[in-house]
Parts: C-alpha cells; structure tokens; sequence
C-alpha cells in the first residue's frame, strides 16, 4: 500500500458511513464463515455438542441455526 | 388470452422473465411483475415511479423480505480494507481450502409459508438459463389482469390491466412490497382506471 492509499484509508476509517458498512459486511462475512465451518465441522464428524462448544453457544442454538439447511461447501479439497 | 393483449402489455411480461433471471430467482413471481412495470415506459410504470417506486428500491425491498443480499461489492472491500481487513486475502485463503464462500449461506427451513414466498427463489448455486416458469400466484394475476380488462370493457389487455390484476391479487410479494412502501391501493387503483379511460 502507498502512502496515498495509506492517508485515503486513514481518514475514511473515521467516517461513519465506512465504519458501519464495514460492519455490516463483518456481519455478513462472519455469518457466511459461520455456516462453512460447521459444515466442515460435521463433515470431519464433530458432533453438534462440540460445534457448540467451539462457538461458545448452546448445542440447541447451533442446532436450529444450522441442521435444517442444505450444507455450504461446494468443493473439497481431497 | 395473449391475442387480446398490447404490446406493452407483452413486453412487461417478457420483462418480468428478465427481472427474475437478473436476481437468479427460479420463477416469475408477482414481484417480476411489479418490477417490470416500475422499469417500463408505461402509465402505470409512470404512476407507481411517482410513488417513489424504483427498479433500485423495489429490488431492496424484495431481497429485504426473502432474505437475500447482493454479493459483498468494492465499497464493502474499501469499508473492511479501512479497519485493516484485506477481503479478497479472507476469501482466497477460504477459497483454497472449501471453494467459494457463499455469502448467502442457506437459511434453516422456515417453519411456514407466509406471503407466497418459496424457498426455490432464493439464488441458486448455478447461473439460470432457459425457461422460467410462473408462479400460480403470477399466474392468477395475469388472469385477474384478463378479467379486468373484461370488467372495464376494454378490447385490449394492456400494462394498466397488470397492475389492476397486482392490486386484486393483493398477497403476493408485490403486494406486500406494495403496502410496506405506503402505496394507498385504492388510490393507485382509481388513478390506474383514469389512465385507462383517458387512453381509450
């Protein structure tokens, strides 16, 4: 990164309008993150009691979010 | 009933074929229909655009009620680049161990349907090609825009009729997209049958 680039970066980092968006797309990132690591999870045959624990979350709240859907990963690197 | 219909009435449907495979929905719903008519050079388009019902708006508002979100874009790169995350490093290191990272990941079954919405509408993994087929939803507005016209003794089906059809329907996601932005359907049902008897 140059130094223009750096100052840009620098000064929009205090702008509102920057700061929540990136928090939206943390959100989002985080989310999407989420859904693909439990899969890989309980695809290495970790049970929903250890996801949960991972996640620091009850076994009955990694349940319901994430059981019922179609699963995320589309490729596997074997 | 296509022989009866306008041009425009035609091109709105043909658009609303569009309208779907631009968000990658899976079927023509009441919703592509209202999107059409908000994009077309039509009295109605005309009307509901003056009701602050744009093409950008009207999309928001449907990927809003289905859950859905358009792709992380340049301004959330810059944004996340501003606190010191490096997005396109986040999704190459994940790409390189699962693929792509889907950043609408799919939601738990819903426990119900509500307003219409199905789950198949939601972005697939493959681009859509070919045939899209109407919802029965989209369908009964497009026969309610036939009995419309019957009703009003108009010769043609025309734009107009749809979005009197849309209004009668009154379930689906266009109406719902409808009422949550204030539309008052009465009025808009009134101001589209003026437009109708001043064309005639």
């Amino acid at each position: 990164m140059d130094n223009a680039t750096e100052a840009a970066t620098a000064a929009s980092s205090s702008d509102p309008q920057v700061g929540l968006r990136a928090v939206v797309a943390l959100h989002r990132l985080a989310d999407a993150l989420e859904a693909l690591q439990v899969d890989n999870a309980r695809a290495k045959g970790w049970s929903w009691q250890q996801i949960a624990e991972a996640l620091g979350v009850s076994k009955q709240a990694v349940h319901k979010k994430h059981s019922g859907r179609p699963t995320t990963i589309t490729t596997r690197r074997d | 009933m296509f022989e009866r219909a306008s041009t425009a009435m035609r091109a709105v449907v043909i658009d609303a074929q569009e309208q779907a495979r631009r968000l990658e929905h899976r079927a023509i719903g009441t919703e592509h229909l209202l999107l059409a008519l908000v994009a077309s050079d039509t009295q109605p388009g005309g009307l509901l655009r003056e009701l602050g019902l744009t093409t950008e708006r009207v999309t928001a508002a449907i990927r809003r009620l289905l859950g859905t979100r358009p792709p992380l874009g340049e301004e959330d790169a810059a944004a996340l680049r501003a606190i010191g995350i490096d997005l396109d490093e986040v999704l190459a290191r994940i790409q390189e161990h699962f693929g792509p990272l889907d950043l609408n990941p799919p939601p738990p079954p819903p426990p119900r349907r509500r307003f219409g919405l199905r789950r198949n509408r939601q972005s697939p993994t493959r681009p859509l090609t070919g045939h899209i087929p109407f919802t029965p939803r989209s369908k009964k507005v497009l026969e309610l825009s036939l009995r419309e016209a019957v009703r009003l003794d108009n010769r043609t089906i025309d734009a107009e009729h749809i979005l009197l059809g849309l209004l009668r329907e009154g379930e689906g996601l266009a109406a719902l997209v409808l009422a949550e932005s204030g539309v008052d359907v009465d009025d808009l049902r009134r101001r589209t049958e003026e437009s109708l008897r001043k064309a005639a």
